[in-house]
This record gives structure tokens, C-alpha cells and sequence, in this order.
């Protein structure tokens, strides 16, 4: 196979690398060892070290174990970035437990399927989430709920009978046994993540990643950068661990670099605010983000976005493709290059990225990682290999490649196929071997870095009483990449009121999946078979 | 306060794109978010931003934005009381 990509590698940064065979947590034990007074977390006014935070892991794992965690238990996380995130994720991968990976904006029907779908026995979460956990705790599988209380929330939400009383998190830690390392033999082979992510149906689906494909990835991102000497350098962590992006280039990388994490957890709006404050304070090393952040950040004037980014050797990118614009602002800003990195929960994380420091071509998601080979398909059957230049279907091999999705033989043939995942992105390759994305095979809307499928959107619409059909597109939106737009067609006699639509939104699914915009019309326009006709939907919008 | 009003209408609605939102159709105590306008995180950034950079006014603080950032009314007062620029 032709790998042109290669000549885009930095000098130092090898095709091939050796991945030991060890479990991911082995990172955190071997930095606590290596460096026990470095910061490992900075929340607010707390700050926890490597010995510290190893201990609490090893201490909350005693617990767990007492609570009957095993190896191959799955433990659902509701969790923002937090200590109780880390110390959770890294307790549960040291009993050989599986951690679930949840978006905390899902509940109601999508929180149940999840949680059945993935037979977790025990769920951890905040006292601010628990509303969401305890409506349907009784309807899954879910037998130990440990909550960790920030507010004193729970004292107020009644639990309904029969449903399990939470443990609270503070008392679980305090019960753990001694600070040693539990010893449970542990694979790289074996399960360590279900990452669960937006399916187009409404089936849940969830990539099993293995402790060997976590690791690899995280060795792959880290060799691709190479910067050594840091210390305990700064890594601002704002996108959620719960997703794999955040979870590699916030969690893993800093651990395994033994950075200091700084935590920002997004609970509600305004803690988006203390994210300029945070950069000032910290100066971090590191700030992986999506476009919408970029492009908010570099909204602002240029002496103050300055004074923000100019300690960030590492610029990052992903979840969505990054506007140009952006790139130049923070070129002409930092004289620095920004990294795009492309990937998706099925790849542990990253497979491509932009040359790290002189960055790629505009457009382009960079090149195939070490190890990790890329080809264009044919769209149609994805047989055949398309030339340089030819636009097709994207697939991806390499160690980080998740084994398949969870209980979900049908998916997993179609996504995996001799080895080779694809990816539903259309994509073109130069001849350099660069990489750049063009639309997706399905519907698929990126927006602020989320993933959404418009049928999660119209399946929610149809079920209000006053709607006879519901189209959802992505708009162009210059923060965001793309903006949820719904069309709705209303049954007869119905009277308009765009309030009520927000409203039912905002009551039945995650904010980020909420319409910014709703357009009524007599009629959505649908082909022979009845398929909506999104196309014309979408120059219609484009068209204003 | 009425022009400053008026003018923060136009630059919120261009600069978030709201292209559903008639600027003139207004009210001065439409809420930022439930309710109101509905704004995200991410277009909360980009109105502190837009605030920074045409008046000279910082809201980088979660007990600073509780207070100011409640209605286009409340955040007209506050930069006609700080605005470093005109």
C-alpha cells in the first residue's frame, strides 16, 4: 500500500511505534511514581497531586470492589470534568471493570437504553445529574448508584420506592481500604470503554475499546507532538472526558505526560465565562478545543485574545472541520500553526493529524498517525480503492480501532470490515497524502463539535400532537460549523408559535440537540419513495 | 441607553447569526437564554467577546455574567456604566 502521507511526518516523529502491552492505568501509577508532588488536578480551589490522586483511585477501587465491582462490570459515568470523573475512571479500569462513557445531557427513554443496552450494574454521577438517574433507575439494570454531592441536591429529590438508595461518594472513598494498588490480573486485550455515540437510528451504540486500542491512541497523539522536557505543564480541560476527544487529549495525555489537569467542567452556561480567566491564570501548555471555541475565543479583541493563547505550544482542533478564518486569526495572533485532528469514538480518538508544529494545508484534517493506514473508497458498495483526488468514503486500520460495537453484530459488520472501519465521511486524499473532508454519507450534523442525527430530532418532533411531519437539517453557521434547523409542517387548524416547538425541545432532549431555528411550511418536500428531499431543504437554507 | 439598546439589538443578532430574530422585534427585556433568545454556551463566549471588543467591557466571570447577562436591558446598563469605549 502506497503511504504517501509519510513524507509529511516531522523528522522525529517515527511511522511505526512499540506499544507496550499494559493496562491505561498503568499511566497513572508510573507518573505517581515518577513524579508524586506534581499537580495532577486543579478544580476550583482544589488541587490534587499524582500521589494523591493515585491513592484516591486505588482507595475508591477498594470500595467499588466491596460494592461488588468486578472485572468486565460495566459502571456508567454521568460525570463532568471533575476530580470525581478522574478518580472514578481510573478506579474502575485498575478492578478490570468497564467504564460507560455517557453524555450527561442524555436522559428519559435514550438515558434507559443506554444503561440496559449496557448492562451497567452501578452508575456514579453528581448530585446535579441525579434527577436524570433516579426517574429510571428502577427501569434498567442499575443496582448502586454513587453520587457524589456538590450541592446537597439529593436530600431534595425524592427516590421512588423500591429504587436504590445512593451511596454517596465522599463516605464510598472514606470507606476504601488502604492506598495499595488492587491486583487484578488485566489484559491489554480486555474491554476498558464503552464509548457510546450518536446512532442514526434510535438504537444506542457503543464502540468497545480495549485497553490496548486506549493506549495506542494515546501514544500515537503523544509521539505526533513529541514535547519533552514540559514538566508539569498546564492542559485546560474543557471538552468533556466523556468524550473521546476529551478523554485522549485532556485525561490521557496529561496522565501519561504527568501534566496538571485543569478542570472546567460545563454544568450550566455561565461556566463558559471563567474559561478566559483560566487561560489567563494557568498559561497552559495545551488547550485542545472544538471550532465554535476557537472561533469564540478568537472573536475577541486581538490584544486580549493574545494575552490568552500565548503560552499554548499546542493548539488543537477537532470534532468538526475548523474555518479558515480561524486558522488566520491565530496565525497572525501567535505566529503558531493550529493541529486539526480528525477522529471518532470507533478510533479510541484521533486517526489524522496536521503536521505538529508547521500544520498542514487549509481544509485538510492532516495525515494517517503512526500506524494507522487510510484509504478512499468507492461510496456506493466500498469496494473499490478511488484515485488521488476522487471524492469517497473514508476507512481507517490501525492499533486504536475499536473491536466493534457492543451487542450489535449488525452495526459492527457494516462498520468493520476486514479490519478496515468505515467511517460514513466522505473524504479526498492529494497527492501529498493529505487528507480533507467533504460531507458525510449520511445526515449527520456537526455542530459546536456534537455529533447529531436529524431522525433523534424528528422522531422527538413527531411525537407532539400538533405536528404532521418534521424535517431537521444543518444550516451553516460560521461559530458553530452548523446550526439544527427543523422544519415542521403542522396538522390542519394548528396555529404556529415557535415557542411552544423550543419549549417541547428543551423538555425532550439535550440542549445541544435543541433547533436553533424552526421554519413552518405546507409541505416537506420528499422523493418517490418518500425520503425527504434534505438536499433541497438545505439550498433553501443556504440560500437564506 | 435607548440608541445603546438599539445598536446592541443589531450586533447580537448579526454576530450569532440570528437569522430567525428581527432586531427591531426586540423588547429590551427579552432574556438571553430560556424563554428569550435561547443562547448556548458557545454563543455566550461570543457575546462577551463582541461586548469585549466593541466597548472596552469585560464579563470573564461566572458571578459577573449572573448578574449582567440576564437581559439585553441588564447588559445595557452595565456597559453604560463601564464602556471604555464609544
Amino acid at each position: 500500500m502506497k503511504k504517501p502521507w509519510l513524507r509529511q511526518y516531522a523528522r522525529r516523529v517515527s511511522p511505526s511505534i512499540t506499544y507496550p502491552e499494559i493496562p491505561i492505568h498503568r499511566f497513572l501509577s508510573d507518573t505517581a511514581g515518577k513524579h508524586p508532588d506534581y499537580i495532577a488536578v486543579t478544580f476550583n480551589e482544589i488541587q490534587i497531586s499524582y500521589r494523591e490522586l493515585n491513592e484516591r483511585v486505588n482507595r475508591f477501587a477498594s470500595a467499588l470492589q466491596k460494592a461488588g465491582v468486578g472485572k468486565g462490570d460495566r459502571v456508567a459515568f454521568l460525570l463532568v470534568n471533575s476530580p470525581t470523573y478522574v478518580v472514578a475512571f481510573f478506579a474502575v479500569l485498575k478492578l478490570g471493570a468497564v467504564v460507560v462513557n455517557l453524555n450527561v445531557g442524555i436522559q428519559g427513554e435514550e438515558l434507559v437504553r443506554c444503561l440496559n443496552h449496557s448492562g451497567a450494574k452501578m452508575a456514579v454521577t453528581l448530585d446535579l445529574f441525579a434527577p436524570n438517574i433516579y426517574r429510571v433507575v428502577k427501569r434498567t439494570g442499575v443496582k448502586t448508584i454513587i453520587l457524589h454531592s456538590v450541592l446537597g441536591l439529593e436530600k431534595k429529590i425524592p427516590l421512588e420506592e423500591g429504587a436504590p438508595k445512593p451511596q454517596l461518594y465522599q463516605e464510598a472513598l472514606a470507606s476504601g481500604e488502604g492506598a495499595e494498588e488492587p491486583i487484578i490480573p488485566i489484559s491489554s486485550k480486555d474491554l476498558a470503554v464503552l464509548q457510546y455515540t450518536s446512532g442514526s437510528t434510535g438504537s444506542p451504540k457503543a464502540a468497545m475499546l480495549t485497553h490496548a486500542n486506549v493506549v495506542a491512541s494515546v501514544m500515537q497523539s503523544e509521539s505526533w507532538v513529541g514535547i519533552e522536557g514540559a514538566g508539569n505543564a498546564a492542559v485546560v480541560c474543557i471538552i468533556p472526558f466523556f468524550h473521546v476527544f476529551g478523554m485522549s487529549a485532556c485525561l490521557l495525555i496529561s496522565v501519561l505526560k504527568g501534566y496538571r489537569m485543569i478542570l472546567l467542567p460545563r454544568i450550566d452556561l455561565m461556566d463558559i465565562l471563567s474559561l478566559m480567566k483560566t487561560l489567563e491564570t494557568y498559561k497552559p501548555i495545551s488547550f485542545p478545543a472544538v471550532p465554535s471555541l476557537w472561533a469564540a475565543i478568537l472573536s475577541l479583541p486581538p490584544e486580549a485574545a493574545r494575552s490568552q493563547l500565548s503560552s499554548i505550544q499546542v493548539a488543537t482542533s477537532g470534532g468538526a472541520p475548523l474555518p479558515s478564518w480561524v486558522h488566520e486569526r491565530f496565525e497572525n495572533l501567535t505566529g503558531r500553526r493550529m493541529m486539526e485532528a480528525y477522529g471518532l469514538s470507533e478510533a479510541s480518538s484521533a486517526t489524522h493529524m496536521t503536521p505538529y508544529p508547521d500544520g498542514g494545508p487549509r481544509g485538510s484534517i492532516g495525515v494517517p498517525l503512526p500506524d494507522t493506514e487510510a484509504k478512499i473508497m468507492d461510496i456506493q458498495i466500498g469496494e473499490k480503492e478511488c484515485p488521488v483526488g476522487e471524492t469517497g468514503e473514508l476507512v481507517v486500520k490501525g492499533p486504536q480501532i475499536m473491536q466493534g460495537y457492543w451487542d450489535n453484530e449488525d452495526l459492527t459488520g457494516k462498520a468493520l470490515r476486514q479490519g478496515w472501519l468505515y467511517t460514513g465521511d466522505l473524504a479526498r486524499m492529494d497527492e501529498d497524502g493529505f487528507f480533507y473532508l467533504v460531507d458525510r454519507k449520511d445526515d449527520l450534523i456537526i455542530s459546536s463539535g456534537f455529533n447529531i442525527y436529524p431522525s433523534q430530532i424528528e422522531e422527538a418532533l413527531m411525537r407532539h400532537p400538533k405536528v404532521k411531519d418534521a424535517a431537521v437539517i444543518g444550516a451553516p453557521d460560521r461559530i458553530k460549523g452548523q446550526a439544527i434547523l427543523a422544519i415542521i409542517v403542522l396538522k390542519e387548524g394548528m396555529e404556529e408559535g415557535k415557542e411552544e416547538f423550543f419549549n417541547f425541545c428543551k423538555e425532550n432532549m439535550p440542549d445541544y440537540r435543541v433547533p436553533k431555528a424552526i421554519l413552518f411550511r405546507n409541505e416537506i418536500p420528499r422523493d418517490p419513495a418518500g425520503k425527504v428531499l434534505k438536499r433541497i431543504l438545505k439550498q433553501e437554507a443556504q440560500a437564506g | 441607553m435607548k440608541q445603546l439598546l438599539q445598536e446592541l439589538k443589531k450586533k447580537i443578532v448579526e454576530e450569532l447569526q440570528l437569522e430567525d430574530v428581527n432586531p427591531e422585534e426586540l423588547g429590551d427585556d427579552t432574556p438571553f437564554f430560556d424563554g428569550g433568545l435561547g443562547l448556548d454556551s458557545v454563543d455566550l463566549l461570543v457575546l462577551v467577546a463582541m461586548v469585549d471588543r466593541d466597548y472596552g467591557v469585560e464579563i470573564f466571570s461566572r458571578e459577573l455574567g449572573e448578574k449582567v447577562l440576564i437581559t439585553l436591558s441588564t447588559l445595557a446598563g452595565y456597559i453604560s456604566k463601564t464602556r471604555k469605549r464609544e
